[in-house]
């Protein structure tokens, strides 16, 4: 690692992209099928426990008891609102300080060690502390959530503003444009393909931040009930949560690909 | 009093670490006047961006003033507009966006400054692109766009700074035909830079030759040449005959800004004619 | 010049930062077993080393990790490299594996603890499965992007050049594979860290969930230090082999 280049250095990570075609989709979607259908056959015809490896229909099963008694609703909710506000607080600071560090030299320097440790560190080990500090409870769980998704974000943004071609912030300052016109009507445009996709990254953490701090210091939430289930080996009901994770992350993910694609339709 | 006046004009780049400067212009005087269409013509790095980003106020000189109808330049504006050689267009905008920037930044009403760019727009011939993107179109109607950018907000002076040297060398005479069109309609101002020399003599009223680094004037030429000057110009014995002048007074500043270190072998490798 | 300049305003910011840091908690302006200082840091990991509880459990975690990332990496490269090549299979995995891929794996700790138990098996099992599809998906498009020419190549000739193709192959799309194991190792270890705390009974998770009930700070930073060095001294092995396999590359060409 080459000393003091820090957190320029650091590439940011991209998501693989598919093609997908229709035909592409519908193979897709048998492929989902099978699974489940080869799931269901094997725990009904007894070549695996259902009671300790669950099958769907157990899974469905256990659902609509947990939506019938208002807690799935109720987990649901808090965990939701877990991941919107503790995104949206890493959203407005990671780009603020995305920008500073982008277009500050001195600021940059300054901030770039921290940053670039925060990056490179598994920061579930600096959970504890904000538990430590916050205790139990819905502010941990956004605080961890913020900690884990302000970093991608603002490397992120920070790359994207580096990135900006200076003939661009030369145009609108030879026009008469103010520094807050060269940010709004320059950096802010120009580095958006970058600003989103931190956005998509921190996005899937912020969702990893909201599974640990409500398995870990919380007593409400999707994650919570599944450590609850777990302990009392009800394992068709700790499907429901997880599985209900997994497809958060898939929508959150697809939503956030297409706002890159529709906010760059000028592209094509 | 001279439309645009560049006094004793000098900038130096403080080198911090070797305790010295590094000289980019040297004491220039020059005088252009309202109308007058002159062309700065020197090797590369020369300074001849330089002085044109001290004339756009985008940078300070170290010494002497540049001034716009006797008053200093202190900030840019768009009384001094600049045209770049790499046309920096805004790519998320529109060809009608990009031009209605400068009048944007000068919190124009919408409808007044999308009446202009389209009049603007017009003129350089690209009425039915309003709507397309800078990734649609070639580098010449790029370029196009940032010219009609420039005029929209009704510069003093129009700056440009190599604005053709991304284009191939055939389109580049023709926008060289084109913007003399455009010129002869309201007579701006224009500095205009380039390293070309038939370009430089073909546009200008008078061509302003620098040295290489630090960049001084040599020499200023008056063009006395006929207006309209068609492509054919450049063949004419008196075009030739200001061209052969320049060459002879660049052709050393050239040579001595390539650094090229003699070889061992003592035997020249072009036999003097 | 714009490297030392670097250097001097972090250095001195990351200076700036521990002096303060050791003065607001040695004086307890705000509680040290909040935040703990500097000296008692450092304090602290000397006691834990010399006791050798930190050793012990650095090694089960060390252990579980790697029994769980080495055979991520392997199978991780091997499907990538089949999805790559089989194009059916690709098309019918694929939005499963992208499920997968997009999910929180951290929340499968749970379900992995009751289905394995609580032992070390559960832990490789949460540290494979971290680590397998970033690597199998970035190996897959890694493969896919630069094979196309010769995937032609080996439809047209058939299995048995499937050999000479795959040497060929990989050495090619090495940068996405090194980016999926990159990718894989910081899951990974998020995964593995939650698993023991979650577990609680051996590691380094442990001794941080143990040391979180008992709000003491220093023990924490300690073991966030641990943890953070580790995952530099593993990003730093794999720039190391990376840039070894460059040389391969280009003998290649």
């Amino acid at each position: 690692m080459a000393v003091g280049s820090g957190v320029a250095q650091l590439q940011p990570v991209a998501l693989p992209k598919f093609r997908s075609s229709s035909e592409a989709t519908m193979l897709g979607i048998l492929g989902i099928v099978l699974f489940l259908g080869l799931w269901e056959v094997a725990a009904q015809v007894g070549w695996l426990n259902p009671v300790i490896l669950s099958s769907p229909s157990r899974i469905a099963v256990a659902f609509i008891g947990q939506w019938q008694s208002g807690q799935f609703i109720g987990d649901l909710g808090v965990s939701v609102a877990e991941l919107v506000i503790g995104f949206a607080l890493s959203a407005v600071i990671g780009v603020a300080v995305g920008i500073a560090m982008g277009l500050n030299r001195i600021t940059e320097y300054a901030l770039d060690p921290f940053v670039w440790f925060l990056y490179s560190t598994p920061l579930v080990a600096l959970y504890p502390l904000i538990v430590v500090w916050l205790g139990f409870g819905f502010a941990t769980v956004i605080a961890i959530t913020f900690m884990l998704t302000v970093i991608p974000i603002a490397v992120n943004t920070f790359s994207g503003v580096k990135s900006v071609d200076p003939s661009l912030i030369c145009a609108v300052r030879v026009f008469g444009g103010s520094n807050t016109d060269v940010i709004l009507k320059a950096v802010l445009p120009a580095s958006l393909p970058l600003v989103l996709a931190g956005f998509r990254i921190g996005l899937s953490r912020a969702l990893i931040g909201v599974v640990l701090g409500e398995m870990f210091s919380s007593n409400a939430g999707l994650g919570f009930r599944m450590t609850v289930y777990a302990a009392h080996l009800k394992t068709a009901d700790v499907f429901v949560p997880l599985v209900t994770f997994v497809i958060i992350g898939i929508i959150t993910t697809q939503l956030a690909i297409m706002l890159e694609g529709r906010l760059q339709s000028w592209k094509t | 009093m001279a439309h645009l006046e560049i006094d004793h004009v000098s900038l130096a780049y403080p080198n911090a670490r070797e305790k010295t400067s590094f000289l980019a212009l040297d004491a220039i005087d020059l005088g252009v006047e309202r109308g007058e269409f002159v062309t700065i013509v020197g090797p590369s790095g020369c300074g001849k961006s330089s002085l044109l980003m001290l004339i756009a106020a985008l940078q300070q000189p170290t010494g002497g003033s540049v001034r716009l109808n006797g008053k200093p330049v202190a900030k840019p504006g768009p009384d001094r507009a600049l045209v770049f050689q790499d046309f920096a267009l805004l790519p998320w905008r529109t060809v009608l966006q990009n031009v209605e920037l400068g009048l944007e930044l000068r919190h124009m009403a919408p409808d007044e400054r999308r009446a202009i760019a389209r009049k603007y727009i017009a003129m350089v011939g690209l009425r039915d692109f309003e709507r397309h993107f800078p990734h649609q179109l070639s580098g010449g109607m790029r370029q196009r766009v940032g010219i009609a950018r420039a005029l929209s907000v009704g510069p003093e002076v129009l700056l440009m700074d190599e604005p053709f040297g991304a284009l191939d060398a055939q389109i580049r005479q023709v926008m060289a035909v084109e913007l003399l069109k455009i010129w002869e309609r309201d007579r701006k101002t224009i500095v205009f830079i380039t390293h070309d020399i038939d370009e430089a003599v073909f546009l200008a009223d008078r061509v302003i030759v620098m040295s290489a680094s630090p960049g001084r004037v040599l020499e200023i030429i008056p063009v006395d040449l006929p207006r309209p000057r068609p492509l054919t110009l450049r063949n004419h014995p008196g075009f030739v005959a200001y061209r052969e002048r320049i060459w002879n007074l660049l052709e050393d500043e050239v040579r001595s800004s390539l650094n090229w270190q003699a070889s061992d072998d003592a035997a020249p490798m072009v036999p003097a004619l | 010049m714009t490297l030392s300049r670097r250097l001097v305003v972090g250095a001195a910011s990351v200076v700036a930062f521990l002096i303060l840091w050791q003065f607001v908690g040695q004086r307890e302006i705000v509680r040290s077993d909040l935040i703990s200082y500097p000296t008692e840091v450092l304090g602290t990991f000397i006691h834990l080393t010399a006791t050798g509880e930190l050793g012990s459990n650095a090694a089960v975690t060390l252990q579980e990790f790697v029994e769980g990332f080495v055979p991520s990496i392997v199978f991780g490269i091997i499907f990538g490299v089949v999805l790559a090549l089989v194009k059916p299979l690709r098309e019918l995995l694929d939005p499963l594996l992208t499920a997968i891929y997009t999910a929180p794996t951290i929340a499968f700790i749970p379900i992995f603890v009751v289905w394995f138990g609580v032992g070390t098996f559960s832990k490789v099992v949460i540290v494979f499965i971290s680590a397998i599809f970033p690597i199998m998906i970035n190996t897959r498009v890694g493969v896919s992007e630069i094979a196309e020419p010769w995937l032609r190549a080996v439809r047209s000739f058939g299995a048995g050049q499937l050999q000479v193709v795959t040497k060929a192959i990989l050495p090619g799309s090495m940068p996405a594979i090194m980016a999926g194991i990159r990718l894989g190792l910081g899951r990974a270890i998020v995964g593995l860290i939650a698993a023991e705390m979650y577990v609680s009974i051996t590691g380094i998770g442990r001794m941080i969930q143990v040391y979180s009930s008992a709000a003491r700070a220093s023990e924490i930073i300690v073991l966030v230090v641990v943890i953070a060095v580790f995952g530099y001294v593993c990003v730093a092995l794999l720039r190391s082999v990376e840039n070894r396999m460059g040389t391969w590359r280009s003998d290649l060409e």
